[in-house]
């Protein structure tokens, strides 16, 4: 990156099923709010305003950002890459201040899923309208397909998915952005039914709304606020087809060939050699417990046939580094911030601002986005010190 | 402004109405095929696609997963803007700017035959207190010119003049939609022929880091407030204000350009952009309109119209005059600075303006 940066204010609105008391401006004003007051700046200071909001048939109302975030007197534009808008928002943001357009941009990322009565449909409609859409393929049934190539693939069960589940859902319990945080045990998933074999229920994130928004400084605004580095950042697109991906050259579709790239990319950017000893931290969006573990290898923390062992690890509390401490998006999955969050959680555990779920001594996190199809990949490297 | 300076290789425009032997990805592959054989450039050596779409005018819940190859994304950075094509022609040369990429691909579309545009607007309005009275894009245009003539009162034949040139120029304009396809219902005081022409539009444009004949001078955004009832609807500050910010970018004054090419989604916004420019007096906007040979040579949104395309057309349009390519529509002497000015809906909330000149 041709200009150092940092992020320096944090802020977000509870995650809960249903915003029903609040508008979306509402939402995003707390949020805001939050960021730049974690930011010591005012709205002055901000060069660009960038928008993450995700299918505006979620939202029910056609560029509901334009009323809720667009902010008068400041440059504004939105993004749309589906699940990975708010890792995207982020990456827009930097681009902006690498460019020497600005020194202060404000991300903002908000999601009214809660409200929509046919979610389904709308994620339905994301596929192709000929030879998918008929079958009601949806993004469980996506995910479904992956989680069984990757138990043929490298032997993953559904009990070490339901363990991991449940840790996660024991983390929850500390992140107090989450308003009902879910606790269960693996029984409890594995009883829990089967929405689309061999996903269960209580594996996948809920329905969720709220807001998140991160003010990102150059270096020569950063001045004594404390500050994530951001020390590496990429993003990438693949073809939208997932039958074109199962065993191609570059890598099977379980190995996910966007993420791999994109966060080598990151890692080369931070001076990162060894990921899986230098990184102190991960945040995988992954709204299910097979796809954050569809997460490991290509983040490059284990090989891919160890990848099940690293799970247990995980589980068992002997991992080196410390995987998703907020919960991750099977705590929350507010699909257009959800990106986001996963780089506010390590901006904020590297600034020692995590509250209860600070983890000690994490001085370089590693964020990912997923969006479309598996297609849109983002990894974000934060460090404690500049690159 | 620019750290790295950013330069304009080639440009491609497919216009059209409801061709049923084109999907709209075959419709973006071939232009954008088109846009990288215009600039002698291979999408191997391309690093970065910026695309401007709108799921709710491509029908999808989230449209890139299918457009975005069609524009080249694969294995490539790609980012979607739900903007305004200039916003992605903007942040495209940011990239470039930053040293982030190389060469990118740029591309805009929207397909006006095969969704209702008009129906879209309508859910972009409040909810509770403006969606109940049925409005749409357009009506927007129809209070801003209301506004217009309470202010300075009807202007005589010069309206019907600005249209007649207006229809003139996109007459002649190789990038004109030439068939039939949808007319609008349009509020008082609208008149039809001031209306948009609808179109099934895809603007594909590779920029890059190596010196060509074309280059950016300056960019500006700006936003104005969110509810139409509260902004100036006739002043457009928001306008005006990104096109001060591109020239302070460009480091030269509005007399340095030798054509404007406006995105107005009728002949009103195109007008009265011209006042908040300062290029026309006040309740002078359809005069200048009518005379002005340097304004919207390819006849505006008279020529062919759909989000959100139209501002990477305009700069399109732009790039064609300052290369010698714009064909029926080339000024007599070749400009050395262009602006292109794009606009974001409802009613242009949000602007962008870009410098081009010749380098």
């Amino acid at each position: 990156m041709s200009r150092r940066a940092a992020v320096v204010g944090v802020g977000q609105t509870q995650y809960r099923r249903r915003h029903s008391g609040r508008n979306t401006a509402e939402l995003v004003r707390e949020a805001v709010t939050a960021a730049l007051t974690d930011a010591q700046m005012d709205l002055d200071a901000i060069g660009l305003v960038v928008g993450g909001v995700a299918p505006d048939a979620l939202a029910g109302i056609d560029h509901v950002d334009m009323g809720s975030i667009a902010r008068p007197g400041i440059p504004y534009f939105r993004v749309n890459t589906g699940g990975a808008t708010g890792s995207s928002a982020f990456l827009a943001g930097l681009t902006w201040i690498a460019a020497g357009r600005c020194d202060a941009v404000l991300v903002v990322a908000v999601e009214r899923m809660g409200h929509a009565v046919t979610a389904p449909k709308v994620f339905n409609s994301i596929f192709d309208p000929i030879y998918e859409r008929d079958i009601s393929l949806s993004t469980l049934s996506m995910v479904a397909l992956r989680a069984t190539m990757m138990i043929q693939k490298y032997g993953y069960t559904l009990e070490q998915w339901a363990h991991l589940a449940a840790r996660n859902s024991e983390l929850s319990l500390l992140n107090d952005t989450l308003e009902s945080p879910r606790r269960f045990s693996a029984g409890d998933v594995l009883s829990s039914g089967v929405i689309s074999w061999p996903i269960h229920k209580l594996e996948i994130g809920p329905v969720s709304e709220g807001a998140c928004a991160m003010v990102i400084a150059a270096e020569n605004r950063v001045g004594s606020r404390p500050a994530a580095w951001i020390r590496g950042a990429s993003g990438l697109s693949d073809t939208y087809e997932m039958g074109s991906r199962i065993s191609r050259a570059e890598g099977a579709l379980v190995d996910v060939v966007t993420l791999r790239r994109c966060a080598a990319q990151a890692y080369r950017d931070a001076g990162v050699v060894d990921p899986a000893k230098e990184v102190d931290m991960v945040e995988i969006h992954a709204a299910c417990a097979s796809s954050e573990s569809m997460g490991y290898a290509p983040l490059g923390i284990c090989a891919p046939a160890d990848g099940p062992r690293f799970l247990d690890s995980i589980v068992d509390g002997t991992a080196r580094i410390a995987v998703n401490p907020s919960a991750g998006a099977q705590a929350a999955n507010p699909v257009s911030a959800t990106a986001m969050i996963r780089i506010a959680e390590c901006a904020l555990q590297i600034r020692g601002r995590a509250g209860r779920r600070q983890v000690d001594g994490i001085r370089l996190a590693v964020a990912t986005g997923q969006g479309g199809a598996t297609q849109f990949s983002t990894a974000v490297v934060l460090g404690a010190e500049p690159s | 402004m620019n750290a790295r300076p950013v330069y304009l290789h080639g440009a491609a425009t497919s216009v059209g109405w409801g061709d049923s032997r084109r999907s709209l990805t075959d419709m973006i592959f071939a232009t954008v095929t088109d846009a990288l054989r215009q600039s002698d450039a291979h999408m191997d050596a391309v690093d970065s696609v910026v695309i401007a779409a709108h799921d709710l005018i491509d029908g999808r819940s989230l449209s890139s997963m299918v457009t975005a190859p069609a524009a080249g994304s694969y294995l490539k950075d790609e980012m979607r803007v739900d903007e305004d094509g200039l916003v992605a022609a903007s942040f495209a040369a940011a990239r470039i700017e930053a040293g982030e990429a190389r060469l990118s691909v740029v591309a805009a579309w929207g397909r006006a035959s095969e969704g209702a545009p008009d129906s879209v607007s309508r859910v972009g309005f409040d909810p509770a207190f403006e969606k109940p009275l049925g409005l749409q894009e357009l009506d927007i245009s129809a209070v801003r010119l209301s506004a217009w003539l309470a202010r300075y009162g009807d202007p005589g034949d010069s309206r019907a003049a600005a249209t007649a040139a207006r229809s003139m120029r996109a007459g002649r304009s190789p990038r004109a939609l030439r068939v039939p396809s949808r007319d609008s219902v349009l509020a008082y005081p609208l008149r039809q022929a001031e209306g948009p022409k609808w179109a099934d539009i895809v603007v594909a444009m590779i920029i890059g880091a190596a010196p060509s004949p074309v280059r950016v001078g300056g960019v500006g955004h700006a936003t104005d407030l969110p509810r139409p009832g509260e902004r100036d609807l006739v002043g457009m500050p928001a306008l005006r204000q990104s096109a001060e910010m591109a020239l302070r970018g460009s480091a030269r004054g509005i007399d340095s350009i030798d054509l404007f090419e406006i995105d107005g989604m009728t002949l009103v916004e195109e007008a009265l952009a011209l006042e908040s420019l300062g290029l026309a007096a006040p309740g002078h906007a359809f005069e200048h309109y009518a005379l002005a040979e340097n304004v919207n040579r390819a006849g505006g949104s008279a020529a062919a119209w759909c989000y959100p395309a139209m501002g990477l057309m305009r700069l399109a349009e732009c790039f064609h005059q300052l290369s010698g390519t714009a064909g029926a529509t080339q000024l007599d002497t070749a400009p050395r600075r262009a602006m292109a000015i794009g606009s974001s809906p409802l009613g242009a909330q949000t602007h962008t303006a870009v410098v081009l000149e010749r380098a």
